[in-house]
């Protein structure tokens, strides 16, 4: 640092006192210029353009703008296995499987299915403990999930429990209620 | 490299480079040389499109009470009286048919407000408004063929848990 202050201030001596020998020099190691005040920018050329053709430039720029903020950039454990978003897939799940058995079960007289509480108890009936315990299980998880998470919600919609460390510990305490809670279904009731 | 040659040195560099096309297109594809975000194709944008221009005021829609807080305390009405309905079942062994067509009802109007908030939050007015449209009306009539259904399963059938409590212990 020191070293080139000394370097700086004998320039600016030769820039007041010019000399043949150094300022010869000066010039071939093609130090001089540093002590110019006008900057080149070589390689970038600016053009005048009018109103109209500036407008239509920004609007192209526009249009080439990443989207942000993009899903991607997230840590996957927030966006794609966080409680909300699991809370709405369960969700979406449970109430898409109602619609598509009432939808069906107004259908079923037209098309000859039997989809009445007897016919779905004998049919269920039927198939192996596996598979009971399987189906049983598909449908029980995303239930006491999205019942305790929601329950967890509207205790959120009060203003409780926002604090950075309680929404992570209940974020594993709802995980492992809804899998206990989801066992206890399955094989207890 | 904080020295006195550093600008000559630059200069140099430069001078080496290729000399550009004088277009500012060619100098905003020259920059984007400098954009290292790998690019990933997971859920694409829709193609963006420019209305007006970037001095124009914000839009703000209309306010309306019936799609704003009470809409929300609405919600969460709904979504805290399915808490006791969803426990009784389990207290009691079943519900009687007044309390099971209380639960369908309920469970009916959580499930399409649910759903509207995921059209609204994935499926933009201002990008696809027809899309949007056509999403919210199908939503309407599904939510109206599976009130439908449930009127007809709660009257003709067992109710929904007394069925769902016979093919659990079958």
């Amino acid at each position: 640092m020191i070293a080139q202050r000394a370097g700086t201030t004998a320039l600016r001596r030769l820039a007041g006192h010019p000399n043949a020998f150094f300022t010869a020099n000066v010039a071939k190691f093609g130090v001089a210029k540093p002590l110019s005040t006008s900057q080149a920018r070589p390689g970038v050329q600016t053009e005048k353009i009018s109103n109209s053709e500036a407008a239509s430039l920004l609007a192209a720029q526009r249009l080439r703008r990443p989207v942000s903020p993009h899903l991607a950039i997230y840590d996957k454990g927030q966006t794609w296995f966080g409680n909300s978003i699991l809370t709405r897939f369960t969700g979406g799940v449970l109430s898409g499987s109602l619609y598509a058995f009432a939808a069906a079960y107004l259908a079923a007289p037209y098309l000859g299915w039997h989809l009445e509480s007897a016919s779905l108890v004998a049919a269920f009936g039927a198939l192996p403990v596996a598979a009971k315990v399987g189906l049983k299980t598909l449908a029980a998880w995303p239930f006491a999930f999205h019942v305790v998470s929601g329950t967890r919600y509207l205790i959120y919609d009060l203003g409780i429990g926002f604090a950075r460390k309680t929404v992570i510990k209940t974020e594993w305490y709802i995980l492992g209620t809804s899998i206990v809670g989801a066992l206890g279904l399955v094989l207890f009731l | 490299m904080a020295s006195i040659a550093r600008s000559s040195l630059l200069r140099q560099v430069a001078a080496a480079r290729p000399a550009s096309s004088p277009s500012l297109i060619a100098n905003a594809a020259r920059a984007a040389a400098f954009h290292t975000t790998a690019k990933r194709s997971l859920l694409p944008p829709l193609p963006q499109k420019i209305e007006g221009t970037v001095n124009d005021a914000a839009r703000v829609p209309p306010p309306s009470p019936s799609h704003g807080s009470y809409h929300w305390t609405f919600d969460r009405l709904v979504a805290a009286s399915l808490v006791p309905l969803t426990v009784a079942p389990f207290a009691a062994g079943s519900l009687n048919p007044t309390l099971d067509a209380l639960l369908c009802a309920t469970i009916l109007i959580h499930s399409h407000t649910g759903f509207q908030n995921i059209i609204v939050d994935y499926v933009p007015q201002y990008r696809t408004p027809r899309a949007r449209k056509a999403l919210i009306w199908g939503l309407n009539a599904a939510t109206a063929i599976v009130g439908l259904a449930l009127y007809e399963f709660e009257t003709n059938d067992v109710g929904v848990t007394e069925a769902i409590k016979r093919v659990w212990k079958a």
